[in-house]
């Protein structure tokens, strides 16, 4: 109940802070300009097939132009989920808000949950959205359709809400600038990992792909942006790129584990606990 | 997720406790690192008192209230709230507190912000639409509650504070330095205030350095240095220990000290005026009488009180910080 007080009271701040109008005017921006592209290119494609008949680019359009545009919403979301949730503690710690909230029969648990809900509403709210936006861009102009949009949309939404849960359990430890200084490296380091084991894969360096394990294990949010581009590129591009011909450096070519998925849930929840232990024995 | 508070008979008994004074705490510590905040804190306040906590910047008053509220855990000791462990839900469903530096999220209406606060505080959507009018009006800012925090002024600030502080009717409100940003004005509104709280039964607990603030509201007081209560007691005895007595004369002689001997100790001589140690002021007007017969003429007999500054000064040596 407190807990959902605390949530209601978060996406109210979030709101009368422009950070949600802030957020969807950039992002129908985005979504504006991806759309442009998209049909500008689609015409081009579709004259240059008429003239010497490329049927194979054709079927790898929509795959490359969906994973592109989901990307790009990857990073958004992920950057979103670290600006909202940075300073969720350290923030009102810092401006002494906190007193008079925690004095209330509230628990800090109450506190953590709540702003964590709010947090993970926004960010699968969002997701949800603009991947679904995305996508109907693509049917609408290509007549593209993903195989399965639903479950690329939950590993979608599961990376930022793994990102905002660890840098809120930072901001109950950290300054608001250092904690964002940790998680940005952190959200970079997965990112650099995934390109290392893609690399590394290329190369057959066992080395360099090990590398890319632990790290995208420790941080998820590269490894489950790949585990959601499995699901949104058509069967034929797939076959190519696992032939050899042409798979794109930053989304996967196989379906991501049922262990991975279950240690990408795992995360967030773990640390949320964190977070819950970290902010009780707090002193404010 | 309900958490009536008489649900069960043993909650019941626990809050039900009659006895258990507002405020106890015994051998309360507070360590911050290597700084000892606190070292050996014991007090108590009884139900229906205004207390006042007093003491210089750093001794402690804050870190006391925060133990109370449950901020602050203590590094060893005991505080209970009504006979609960301070921190406890229950105990802090019957608190109201308004923090040392009142800082609220600005973006709210001060309207909002007691609604949220009602809304934790457990109140029903229909009690908090009655009754932050009704707070609001009690703190002298009826009427803007329409206004975001942000545009408050800072004696505003501190009164929304206040007003939160009293919105879900506690049985015990914390003030630490509720008047730090008010004019004369306010600050007098606010002791009434207190003054109202005491008159419908309420406990009050005020950290204050004003003494005279302190003096005009309290009915007990504790004065805290360096995280220990050098002394508490009734305000009355605090500051009224002894009384004295000083009258102003035509002439003084050896006569007349003699017989003022008989009524208390002489404690000064100068030659028109005499300082008196009387157990009691009510000896005044026969002290009147006794030199008016004895053909003395009597310009002035004053009471004089230690106030609860000289007290303050004498148990307080000055100190760096
Ligand atoms: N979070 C903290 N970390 C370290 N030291 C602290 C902390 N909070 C308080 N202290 C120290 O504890 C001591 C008591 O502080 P406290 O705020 O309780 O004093 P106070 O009596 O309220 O003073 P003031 O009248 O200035 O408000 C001070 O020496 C202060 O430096
Ligand atoms: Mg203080």
């Amino acid at each position: 109940m407190n807990a959902l007080a605390i949530a209601r009271f978060t996406i109210q701040e979030a709101a009368s802070r422009r950070l949600i109008l802030a957020g969807v005017v950039l992002s129908l921006a985005f979504v504006g300009l991806f759309t442009l592209g998209f049909a500008f290119l689609n015409g081009k494609l579709a004259e240059a097939n008429a003239t010497r008949p490329n049927p194979q680019m054709v079927a790898a359009f929509g795959s490359i132009m969906a994973i592109l545009g989901l990307y790009a919403v990857h990073f958004l979301a992920s950057f979103l989920g670290l600006f909202l949730s940075v300073g969720a503690i350290s923030g009102e710690i810092d401006s002494g808000t906190l007193h008079a909230v925690l004095a209330r029969p509230i628990g800090r648990a109450d506190f953590v949950v709540g702003r964590w809900l709010a947090y993970v509403g926004l960010m699968g709210v969002y997701v949800a959205l603009m991947a679904g936006l995305l996508l109907l861009v693509a049917r609408l102009i290509a007549g593209y359709e993903a195989p399965d949009p639903a479950r690329a949309m939950v590993l979608m939404a599961l990376g930022p809400i793994l990102l905002l849960t660890l840098s809120l359990f930072g901001s109950t430890l950290l300054s608001t600038l250092a904690n964002g200084v940790v998680v940005f490296t952190l959200f970079g380091l997965a990112w650099l990992a995934g390109i290392i084991e893609f690399v590394g894969d290329a190369l057959s360096n066992e080395a360099m792909v090990n590398l890319g394990i632990v790290v995208s294990l420790l941080v998820p949010s590269d490894e489950l942006w790949r585990g959601a581009s499995y699901y949104v590129q058509s069967p034929a591009f797939l076959a190519a790129a696992t032939a050899g011909r042409g798979a794109i450096p930053f989304a996967a070519i196989a379906p991501p584990s049922t262990p991975f998925v279950i240690w990408a849930v795992l995360h967030p929840l773990v640390f949320l606990l964190l977070a819950i232990v970290s902010f009780s024995r707090r002193d404010l | 997720m309900s958490q009536t508070a008489s649900a069960s008979p043993a909650r019941a008994a626990a809050e039900g406790s009659a006895a258990a004074p507002a405020i106890e705490t015994a051998g309360l510590r507070k360590e911050y690192g290597r700084k000892v905040a606190l070292h050996d804190l014991s007090l108590a306040v009884q139900r229906g008192e205004v207390f006042g906590f007093l003491g210089p910047n750093g001794a402690g008053k804050t870190t006391t209230v925060k133990i109370l509220t449950g901020l602050v855990r203590p590094t060893a000791g005991q505080a209970r709230i009504f006979g609960l462990p301070a921190g406890d839900p229950v105990a802090r469903r019957r608190i109201g507190y308004l923090p040392e530096h009142f800082r609220f999220h600005d973006w709210l209406t001060g309207a909002d912000l007691l609604d949220f606060h009602g809304r934790l505080a457990g109140l029903s959507a229909e009690e908090r639409r009655a009754r932050i009018p009704e707070v609001l009006h009690l703190v002298g800012l009826a009427g803007r509650g329409g206004e975001r925090i942000r545009n408050y002024s800072k004696g505003m600030a501190q009164r929304i504070g206040l007003a939160q502080a009293l919105l879900h009717r506690p049985d015990l409100v914390l003030l630490d330095e509720p008047t730090s940003a008010l004019d004369p004005l306010g600050r007098r509104e606010v002791r009434d205030l207190i003054r109202g709280l005491r008159a419908e039964g309420l406990t009050v607990f005020l950290n204050s350095h004003l003494l005279s603030e302190i003096e005009m509201v309290c009915d007990r007081v504790a004065i805290v240095d360096r995280g220990r209560v050098v002394r508490s007691g009734r305000l009355a005895d605090l500051v009224g220990g002894a009384p004295e007595l000083r009258l102003l004369l035509d002439r003084v002689d050896d006569a007349l000290l003699a017989a003022l001997g008989e009524y208390g100790e002489v404690l000064a001589v100068e030659p028109a005026s005499v300082t008196l140690g009387v157990p009691d002021l009510e000896v005044a007007p026969a002290i009147a009488e006794t030199i008016v017969r004895a053909g003395y003429r009597l310009f002035g007999l004053i009471p004089v009180q230690r106030s609860l500054e000289d007290v303050f000064v004498s148990l307080v040596e000055s100190k760096e910080l």
